[in-house]
């Protein structure tokens, strides 16, 4: 058995390696790097667009919006850099390739994460960390060193809220045969985040906080510094979502690495 | 390549884009909440404009981009090359073939969605009419752009980077997301003067104003036309170029 | 008067069928049924599967027994969907037994995966377990770090794997650059670097042309000879089987179907061949006359077997050792117009069902 110790340096080592490797695909680095910018920046390119025509979306401005877009990005990239293999999941599944992570006296998630380390997504992480400095100061947010370390908790949680729900989307190639569209619907979801929760009726804003929790991506959380006096003392809660829910993923995860015995007899 | 994502699988996609269409009632609902038109434009309107938007993009997915990809990496296209049936019009009829079936299977749970649960209002008009064929024009440049993307991928090796930006680009400068007449009037200009409206923004106003003059239907298809046309030749240009290429190298 | 060692159970209420030295791998009346949905058509029917209960039971490994000891080298044989696949994965850990015991190095595989991999190595034919982008020395290294393998360890091993397959020039080549031949003689390399005491090597021999297949054939002998470690390995190619193993364990259908040693079975399957001709203006009733003049020439109990196979191909299957090939080569010549020929080995399916039908009786 591995210690933690042990596995988080195992850890660096491997990914070393691999981002070594993958450096050597200059081009390839480049132009993904420059579309995953603008990617994440295509959103709020439209939310601009928007808010020339409207002086407030749902009792939030403009640049209430950016944070909260901000926020958003910084939470999806870790998901992006360790998990960003999970849309090919299914492939080793289907492939029995997939049956090389039980082969290791390693923890298989650890295992699996292990194989990516997406570089482009630190660019996403960049581009939010920046645009979260500018919105913070437009709207004169005042940083002290609890506050930053509310924001890294609250983005912790909120970066295992995706982590989680993308996860057990990708789970369902356990099960289902063709399952890219779980993965696709659970995509669609998250784009959904940093919308306000503000503008759903009842049974919607339940589902968006409670089933399908994409509210604790970043709507709630971002409150804890948008509105501190407004909010409910829940949203504090907001980092132990992202815990209970990725304990649920890998009780899924486990789940289907039990059922899954690969292929041929 | 079939459009249609098969069986089980098949219901995640229909339910994303009915989670979409309920979210963008909810976001639009409370843009409208103190107004009755926004750029001329009603809830109503606008509403459907969006609703129809995430509908069609479905249907204008063509994957004719990763297809090539995937083709030239496994080497396959060389085969392709040699036959007497040309490519690109191999791929164009694949991706056609595809995109009727989720036609029937993407557009009618929306339609139905949108009438007895949201209670919109659809004109009639000759918009409806010219619809068809808006679309199908729509169609065809979404697919010559996503060939084009293909054969790029070609020389680049990159086919993830070139097909995101392809799609960003398109998401936002085309009117898919929001209606054209959001955006400040010098943007616009230049937005009416690139082809990405014609494959969005041209069909969706036509059903969404469908009574807006023959005249003014009319110069919207041609235009839609003219870009097919262009889009067109350029695709051929490119494909060419990358054969010669290709008959070079060897495949 | 003490009881000698039959089934009587003893004191503790244990029942032991001898006294023997703890055997590597132990498995008795181990059996693994499976459950498979029988699918319906369309979407609706997809959607009704979901819920369905309607199932079939497929028994994979059906009650089979059998021991092996540390060192030894067994060849594990059977055709597609014997069940010699679901066996190895519940050697290792994957799958839980439906029923029966399974003891690797005397602990029950399931519920031990991780503690278990470490005194395993395995390797799969046609998928690799080595870092794909990575240089082969890092590979090494990792797993170096992944086994916790102590250096001196490491650099005897990596010296051995040096002298027996020039590991050294491979360093630093990416593995997906490699040929298959020295992407498996790395992976095989690779599976023995943290001494592990059982070795499985799934169709190490797949796709290679004979030179490659004889080095590596050579090299799991000397890693088997020098580590006395124990290997399991699963083959469709006889010709592995018959260069490595002195044991063969032949399954089929779930059951074993023979457990022994190898020179039963080569002596009577050894000089096996299928003479495969091509016969022009090819007729049911060729065949027939075919089979005739066979007979005529060299009497009824010879063994040999007219079939036709794929189209316009009729085989003939013949025991060498008791009729010459060139014999019956004449023969069919000489009596028909022949297009083409082809000489193969017999197939695993036709020895297990030689074997099936009574062959080693």
């Amino acid at each position: 058995m591995l210690t933690l110790g042990e596995y988080l340096r195992l850890y660096f080592i491997i990914e070393a390696q691999y981002i070594k490797a993958r450096m050597q695909y200059r081009a390839d680095f480049m132009i993904s790097s420059i579309g995953m910018f603008f990617s994440s920046l295509a959103t709020l390119g439209i939310f601009w667009v928007l808010f020339n025509s409207i002086p407030s979306l749902a009792g939030w401005s403009f640049i209430e919006m950016v944070f909260i877009y901000a926020f958003y990005m910084i939470a999806i990239s870790p998901m992006q850099i360790l998990f960003d293999h999970i849309w090919q999941i299914r492939f080793e599944v289907q492939q029995g390739t997939f049956l090389k992570y039980y082969f290791r006296p390693l923890n298989m998630m650890f295992y699996y994460m292990s194989e990516m380390f997406d570089i482009k997504g630190l660019t996403q992480l960049a581009a939010g960390i920046i645009l979260l400095i500018y919105a913070s100061v437009q709207l004169g947010i005042h940083w002290s060193p609890i506050r930053i370390g509310l924001l890294l908790i609250t983005l912790f949680g909120a970066a295992l809220v995706l982590i989680s729900i993308t996860v057990t989307a990708g789970c369902a190639a356990f099960w289902i045969t063709n399952a890219y569209p779980v993965l696709g619907l659970a995509w669609k979801l998250r784009e959904f985040a940093p919308y306000p929760m503000s503008i759903y009726d009842g049974a919607f804003r339940f589902a968006f906080t409670y089933i399908l929790p994409i509210g604790f991506i970043a709507y709630y959380p971002a409150q804890v510094f948008l509105r501190p006096e407004q909010i409910s003392p829940l949203v504090y809660l907001s980092p132990f979502v992202g815990v209970a829910l990725f304990l649920l993923t890998y009780w899924v995860w486990t789940k289907g690495v039990n059922s899954y015995s690969g292929t041929g007899s | 390549m079939a459009g249609l994502v098969y069986r089980t699988g098949f219901i995640f996609t229909i339910l994303g884009n009915m989670v979409y269409i309920v979210v963008s009632y909810f976001l639009w609902r409370s843009i409208y909440q103190n107004l009755t038109t926004i750029h001329g434009l009603t809830f109503n309107d606008t509403f459907i404009y969006v609703a129809l938007g995430s509908a069609i993009f479905i249907l204008l997915k063509t994957y004719a981009d990763w297809g090539i990809g995937y083709e030239i990496r496994e080497g396959m296209i060389a085969v392709y090359l040699t036959k007497p049936v040309d490519y690109e019009f191999y791929s164009l009829f694949s991706s056609l073939g595809g995109m009727l079936t989720n036609l029937a299977a993407i557009s009618f749970p929306t339609i139905v969605l949108l009438i007895m649960v949201f209670r919109v209002s659809f004109s009639i008009g000759p918009g409806l009419f010219l619809f068809p064929f808006s679309l199908l024009i729509a169609f065809l440049i979404s697919f010559f752009f996503d060939y084009m993307i293909g054969i790029m991928a070609f020389y680049t090796e990159s086919i993830w980077g070139l097909s995101i930006t392809k799609e960003i680009i398109i998401s936002v400068l085309s009117g898919v997301l929001i209606p054209l007449q959001y955006y400040p009037l010098a943007i616009q200009k230049i937005l009416f003067v690139l082809p990405f409206q014609a494959i969005y923004y041209s069909p969706l106003m036509m059903i969404t104003r469908p009574n807006q003059g023959w005249e003014t239907l009319l110069s919207m298809l041609f235009v839609q036309l003219l870009w097919a046309v262009i889009l067109f030749t350029l695709s051929r240009v490119l494909y060419h170029q990358a054969v010669k290429v290709l008959r070079i190298s060897g495949g | 008067m003490g009881y000698a060692y039959g089934s009587r159970p003893d004191t503790l209420g244990i029942t032991r069928s001898e006294i023997r030295p703890m055997s590597i791998i132990h498995i008795q009346d181990l059996s693994k049924h499976f459950k498979v949905l029988n699918r319906r058509q369309g979407l609706s029917g997809s959607l009704r599967d979901l819920f369905s209960g309607d199932y079939r039971l497929v028994k994979a490994v059906d009650g089979i027994s059998y021991d092996i000891e540390p060192g030894e080298m067994v060849g594990y044989i059977g055709p597609n969907g014997a069940g010699k696949s679901t066996t190895i994965k519940m050697m290792t850990g994957i799958l839980k037994p439906t029923s029966g015991t399974i003891l690797v190095n005397g602990q029950p595989p399931y519920a031990n995966r991780i503690h278990q991999a470490r005194i395993m190595g395995v390797v799969f034919g046609q998928r690799t377990q080595l870092w794909w982008d990575l240089p082969v020395i890092e590979s090494f290294k990792i797993l170096k770090d992944i086994y916790k393998v102590d250096q001196k360890t490491f650099n005897e091993h990596m010296q051995l794997f040096n002298d027996l397959v020039g590991l050294q020039a491979l360093y630093s080549q990416q593995v997906r650059t490699l040929s298959l031949g020295q992407r498996m003689l790395c992976d095989i390399s690779a599976s023995f670097l943290h001494n592990p005491r059982v070795v499985f090597l799934d169709e190490p021999t797949i796709g290679l042309d004979v030179s490659v297949k004889a080095k590596i054939r050579s090299v799991i002998q000397e890693l088997n000879r020098t580590r006395n470690t124990t290997i399991l390995l699963t083959t469709h190619d006889l010709g592995d089987v018959e260069a490595l193993c002195q044991r063969i364990i032949i399954l089929d259908r779930g059951r074993v179907l023979y457990d022994g040693g190898i020179k039963k079975v080569n002596a009577l399957f050894g000089a096996y061949r299928i003479l495969k001709v091509q016969i022009d203006n090819y007729s049911p009733t060729v065949q027939i006359s075919l089979r005739e003049k066979l007979a005529q020439r060299f009497g009824p109990g010879t063994n040999i077997t007219v079939a036709e196979s794929e189209e316009s191909w009729t085989d003939v299957t013949i025991d060498q050792a008791r009729t010459p090939l060139s014999d019956i080569l004449s023969l069919v010549m000489s009596s028909f117009s022949v297009s083409d020929v082809r000489i193969v080995e017999i197939s695993m399916e036709t020895v297990v069902r030689k074997i099936y039908d009574g062959a080693l009786l």
